[in-house]
């Protein structure tokens, strides 16, 4: 029986959650998928660490967590570029790093994109909620508690075997400082929109507001001419459907997003895109792109 | 039935566009028979709809509308037994914060709002909005009155509103703008279930009025896991 690697948080983060690939089956009770917001990324951290793809992972954002390793074992870190630091000296991303007991990790100034993902070689020693390790909201506003990151919290994992370095070449990492353009296909209510309100949706950029977060994106914005007839009959949402408020706002619906809703279906991002959309973060600015 | 593509790895099947309880279950049938089905990830279904997401590894868009096209619901839908959920509901004092509101806009008596609520079973048309929120339906004409103009930002677990043609039961504190008319001891959510959430889509709930005294009863043996809903089948 190896020793184990217990992760010590001294410091939170901002918003830092324990996700896997998401929890499927549990839509008809209300239950969204949840699970990370950017999977390439975290399929990616977890080959690193020689894990199978859907093991759990850390997502961090923006601000990253202050973690004191004890017992050995090997990390790697992807996604976004929150410039961490072991012992003090940068830490690679994109390759597998060797963890010592007493290292600490620590984050700094967010350099590109949004969300860093951290995957641990081993089996996590949490407890699953309906067959995932993806934090969820039980009620508004609280967290699955194990999946929660808070300031104190530990996170035991079981070491696997010990691999050799694996890394993922330069030219191969996402370019995660120009995202722009966001292809989607027409959603289910699309071709009761005008000309117009097509136009205005295609050709202007978008900026994504503070009040975004892994439930949804509110984009500041108008779609032009928007004046919906009918009322929509409370429908299934799925991550990236795009809805438009009364108003002609759009609100890219995402990961932790509830299960159903009553609003207007412009579009959907196609799947690959969700990737590049969890490393955009408020103030930044979007294009729809036809895919 | 109409299949629209919705996304690129889910399907939107759309029955026709009406909260009607014929279609609901048309809805529930191919749900319980798409949920089966190895290349089906997940589905959602609602009201008139029925969402499908799909492993894009297993299935195409194409190859998924034409099975679900050539699937006979008919069998299903018969054999399907009614599970009907009898939940007790106490319509007094503060566990019935707008029940004066109510009567105001039904002009019925508080006696007569419980006689109508209680009449006859509602049927689970979907869950959503929280974990575990169950929408009913549907009302009594008399009975069915707008959303509160101010919602609350906190709506107690247990809290039996009205909102339209539609009844339902906060599973958890939650912001709401429903009529709340009464309260119900019952947990109709617990995340550390293996089934956490009572009332599936297409169940029957049948309220019961209880007395303050008998509420504060079965709260206590909920505390202590010692009380479970009646549940008939058929």
């Amino acid at each position: 029986m190896a020793e184990l690697l217990t992760l010590h948080f001294d410091k939170s983060g901002l918003h830092t959650t324990v996700q896997d690939l998401g929890r499927q089956g549990y839509q008809p009770l209300g239950i969204p998928s949840n699970g990370v917001m950017d999977h390439a990324a975290a399929k990616v951290a977890n080959w690193l660490v020689d894990n199978p793809e859907d093991y759990p992972v850390l997502e961090i954002t923006l601000i990253g967590p202050q973690i004191r390793f004890e017992g050995t074992g090997q990390i790697a870190i992807t996604g976004a570029n929150l410039s961490p630091t072991l012992n003090g000296d940068a830490a690679p991303a994109y390759e597998t790093i060797d963890i010592q007991s007493g290292d600490e990790l620590r984050f700094g100034r967010p350099v590109a994109g949004c969300r860093a993902y951290l995957a641990i070689n081993g089996a996590w020693n949490i407890a699953q909620w309906l067959g995932s390790y993806s934090a969820s909201a039980v009620k508004p506003g609280e967290l699955t508690p194990e999946s929660l990151i808070e300031k104190g919290s530990k996170v035991a994992v079981v070491p696997g075997q010990s691999i050799e370095k694996r890394a993922v070449p330069a030219e191969q990492r996402p370019n995660l400082s120009n995202i722009r353009d966001i292809r989607v296909l027409p959603g289910p209510e699309f071709s009761q929109l005008s000309n117009l309100s097509i136009a205005s949706f295609f050709s202007q950029d978008f900026k994504i507001s503070n009040d975004s977060n892994r439930m949804g994106y509110r984009l500041q914005g108008a779609v032009q001419g928007f004046n919906p007839k009918n009322e929509v009959i409370s429908s299934g949402i799925i991550p990236g459907t795009i809805q438009l408020t009364n108003a002609g706002e759009p609100i890219i619906l995402l990961a932790d997003a509830q299960t159903s809703g009553g609003y207007f279906r412009l579009a959907n991002v196609i799947a690959e895109d969700l990737d590049k959309l969890a490393q955009l973060k408020p103030g930044d600015e979007i294009r729809f792109r036809l895919s | 039935m109409i299949i629209l593509p919705y996304g690129d790895s889910a399907l939107l099947i759309n029955f026709e566009q009406i909260v009607d309880e014929a279609v609901n279950q048309q809805v529930i049938a191919l749900h319980n028979i798409l949920k089966h089905w190895p290349e089906v990830k997940f589905t959602i279904p609602a009201y008139c709809s029925l969402t499908v997401g799909f492993e894009k590894a297993l299935t195409s868009q194409t190859e998924l509308k034409e099975k679900i096209s050539a699937t006979d619901l008919s069998p299903i839908s018969t054999a399907e037994q009614q599970r009907t959920v009898h939940i007790p509901v106490c319509y007094e004092g503060d566990l019935a914060p707008d029940m004066r509101d109510v009567a105001e806009i039904s002009g019925l008596s508080h006696e007569e709002i419980i006689v109508q609520h209680t009449a006859q079973p509602y049927r689970v048309f979907m869950l959503g909005f929280v974990a575990g929120f169950a929408y009913m339906g549907k009302l009594p004409e008399a009975l069915q009155c707008p959303r509160r103009d101010t919602p609350r930002k906190e709506v107690p677990e247990g809290a039996v509103g009205l909102a339209g043609f539609q009844t339902g039961i906060y599973p958890t504190i939650a912001p709401g703008g429903w009529q709340l008319i009464g309260q119900t001891p019952v947990k109709t959510f617990d995340p550390v279930e293996q089934n956490p959430s009572l009332l599936q889509p297409g169940d029957l709930v049948q309220f019961r009025a209880i007395s303050r005294t008998e509420f504060d009863t079965i709260t206590d043996s909920v505390r202590i896991g010692g009380y479970k809903p009646e549940v008939s089948h058929g």
